[in-house]
């Protein structure tokens, strides 16, 4: 196993550029998650460090060796594609061994390592069969088995769930979280679901547009995003965002003025630049209804959605603009019902027009 | 009850109107077939059994014209002649067309549909433009060909369609450069199926260019293959025009194939039942070795 770090990594087609100086240390061990809309060059970037696609500019190292210029099979890197990729006319025990095989790997030791991987991904019933006569799922375990058998120094994954059904989805979900726990080898997971990037990562490398907006673990992403557009990204539901037309100082915090009123936020005034242009952001669980009416927003339920364990409410505010807030599970509102919300202070994020972050504290 | 049995008789007339449907479709051709192929084949087979002209009826023989063609020696001269072309031409064919398809399949864009059109484009002419065409490159006198030829004679000239050794050759040449077009296509959409993640895969399998094509392109392609292969062998063995044209004002029985005796039995000699007879023998060996090779190529891309 081994540290991947990228440094200063750019690409382009032609006059379109698709990546733009991206740097990383990836430590070795970690679970690393891509995660950005598509189009944001996350997949172009894994393809990159596979050797799958060249590198204009910047280098990539992968433990002390530097892998930009070497051919695929030479980074000790293995990937698992989005549709598998399987050889279709191999079957399972062919379709892992190919790669040993290609690199002259002993014969009794092909067999023992293909026999372990199978056995830790439970595929043993299926080596003698082809891609065609298994199921998504099981496709998938071939695919990160033929993965395992090559001991790589990290693994790459490129949207390995998104082919699968719902269910099945979160249960291989946990089963990659389980043998990343079990084998510890770096890898590194390309996905545009926000969920999949929160449970399976170390750390998230949140991607948009070409650059990175933030690289930071699931709950710093989440708790303090370093942008506008990663706190409207992660999360769900979304973040609340609403305009702010006044800031002032109370007692070294910024006051502002939001959604039609005062608004107390646990940020410091003096880290804040002017009032034009900024954005209050507050997440649904940090905006909760206040049974009382003492809260600070006030408003008519649009819409009430029960999850079960809490309640999310919409609520049109006073100036016009909608917000979700959250709720108690046995929450009694029902939608047109006039409601006042309580925002938590010290979750509050104020952002710059440049799209910019302000925390608390 | 009553629903569900309104249902089943709604969804008998709807079958009744289906069949109905289904054969005003076909009739026109089931007509046709039957009339222009199914019937005169019928007539041949007895005619193949009667010492009849050309023209007009004649008397039951049984299987006497077989046995006298089967000891016919221009007969063996023509079945020789045609297992040699089609010893020349099927195999050397496909593998030209593959290697050509694997080339044309690297290239991107307009240059592909440009190179594959070159190469498409003998394919569309008519058999008389494409004789004409190389007989002049080959003629021995001012042909280009003779450049080359001269360079292995000694700087003497050679006539390639008058020298029996090198007249199959030649005509085989010419038609693989005719027809290859067709199978180029086929094997570039048979390319075409295989997805570029597999090449990707087996890129960081370690898999090098040769071991790709052996283990993962030839693989994958060989159902094309076999249809190639097929489609070839059924065409060589039915090889009539080319030789025919290539043949004319030389000695034609030396390099006779078997349509070609068909041919001269019937329209040359007047043997109506003869001829018939040597169009059964080659129509039984068509369909022998075409379905004994097909089955044979899938086989073998089972495994």
């Amino acid at each position: 196993m081994a540290d991947i770090v990228l440094n200063e990594v750019s690409k382009s087609y032609g006059a379109v550029s698709v990546l733009e100086k991206v740097s990383m240390h990836i430590k070795s061990g970690e679970f690393i998650v891509f995660l950005g809309p598509s189009g944001c060059g996350k997949s172009t970037l894994l393809r990159m460090i596979a050797g799958l696609e060249a590198v204009n500019e910047g280098e990539i190292h992968i433990g002390d060796r530097r892998v930009d210029q070497l051919p695929p099979n030479q980074r000790g890197v293995a990937m698992v594609f989005q549709n598998y990729a399987l050889y279709p006319h191999m079957t399972v025990r062919a379709n892992m061994s190919f790669g040993l095989q290609n690199i002259g790997t002993d014969k009794a030791e092909i067999t023992r390592r293909v026999e372990d991987a199978a056995r830790m991904l439970e595929i043993v019933p299926l080596l003698e069969r082809r891609p065609a006569q298994l199921s998504g799922g099981q496709r998938q375990r071939v695919a990160i088995g033929r993965a395992i058998v090559r001991e790589p120094e990290a693994f790459l994954l490129d949207e390995p769930l998104s082919n699968l059904d719902a269910g099945l989805r979160v249960r291989t979900r946990v089963e990659l979280a389980q043998l990343h726990n079990r084998i510890k080898a770096t890898m590194i997971f390309v996905t545009h679901d926000q969920t999949e990037a929160m449970t399976l990562a170390s750390r998230i490398v949140v991607m948009n547009n070409r650059r990175i907006e933030q690289i930071g673990t699931p709950m710093e992403v989440y708790s303090r995003p370093a942008s506008r557009f990663v706190a409207a990204f992660v999360g769900s539901p979304s973040m609340n965002f609403l305009a702010v037309t006044a800031i002032a100082d109370k007692g070294g915090r910024a006051a502002v003025t939001a959604g039609g009123s005062v608004i107390d936020t646990g940020i410091a005034f003096g880290a804040l630049p002017g009032p034009e242009g900024l954005t209050l952001g507050v997440r649904p669980d940090a905006l909760r209804v206040a049974a009382d009416g003492s809260g600070s927003l006030t408003g008519k339920i649009d819409i009430v959605e029960r999850l079960g364990d809490r309640t999310l409410v919409h609520v049109r505010l006073g100036d016009g603009s909608l917000v979700v807030a959250e709720d108690a599970g046995n929450s009694l509102l029902e939608p047109g019902m006039d409601v006042s919300l309580r925002p938590d202070g010290a979750a509050t994020h104020i952002f710059g027009a440049d799209g910019r972050a302000y925390h608390a504290g | 009850m009553i629903v569900a049995g309104k249902e089943a008789s709604h969804m008998l007339r709807d079958k009744r109107q289906e069949y109905l449907t289904a054969l005003i479709l076909i009739g026109p051709f089931v007509l046709i077939y039957g009339a222009l192929f199914v019937w005169p084949t019928i007539q041949m087979a007895l005619l193949s059994f009667t010492k009849a002209p050309l023209i007009g009826p004649g008397d039951w023989v049984g299987w006497d014209n077989y046995v006298k063609i089967l000891g016919h020696r221009l007969f063996h001269a023509a079945f020789w002649n045609t297992a040699y072309f089609v010893l020349l031409t099927v195999i050397p064919n496909t593998l030209v067309s593959l290697a050509i398809a694997l080339a044309v399949n690297r290239l991107k864009g307009w240059q592909q549909g440009f190179v594959l059109a070159c190469f498409f484009l003998p394919y569309i002419l008519p058999v008389s433009v494409v004789f004409l065409t190389w007989n002049w490159i080959i003629d021995v006198q001012y042909g280009l060909v003779q450049y080359v030829v001269r360079l292995f004679n000694g700087g003497q000239p050679i006539s390639l369609t008058r020298t029996i050794p090198l007249f199959m050759p030649s005509v085989a040449f010419v038609t693989i450069w005719w027809t290859l077009g067709f199978n180029v296509l086929l094997f570039i959409a048979g390319l075409r199926n295989i997805s570029p993640e597999i090449y990707e895969a087996a890129s960081l399998d370690s898999a090098g260019r040769w071991r790709q094509f052996s283990r993962i392109t030839w693989p994958l392609i060989w159902p094309v293959t076999a249809l190639v292969l097929t489609i070839q062998l059924i065409a060589q063995l039915k090889i009539f025009d080319q030789v025919y044209l290539f043949s004319i004002g030389g000695r034609q029985d030396a390099t006779i194939v078997l349509v070609q005796y068909i041919y001269k039995l019937a329209f040359q000699q007047n043997k109506g039942g003869e001829a018939a007879s040597a169009a059964m023998l080659l129509f039984g060996m068509i369909i022998i070795l075409s379905v004994l090779q097909y089955q044979l190529l899938r086989a073998r891309g089972q495994k």
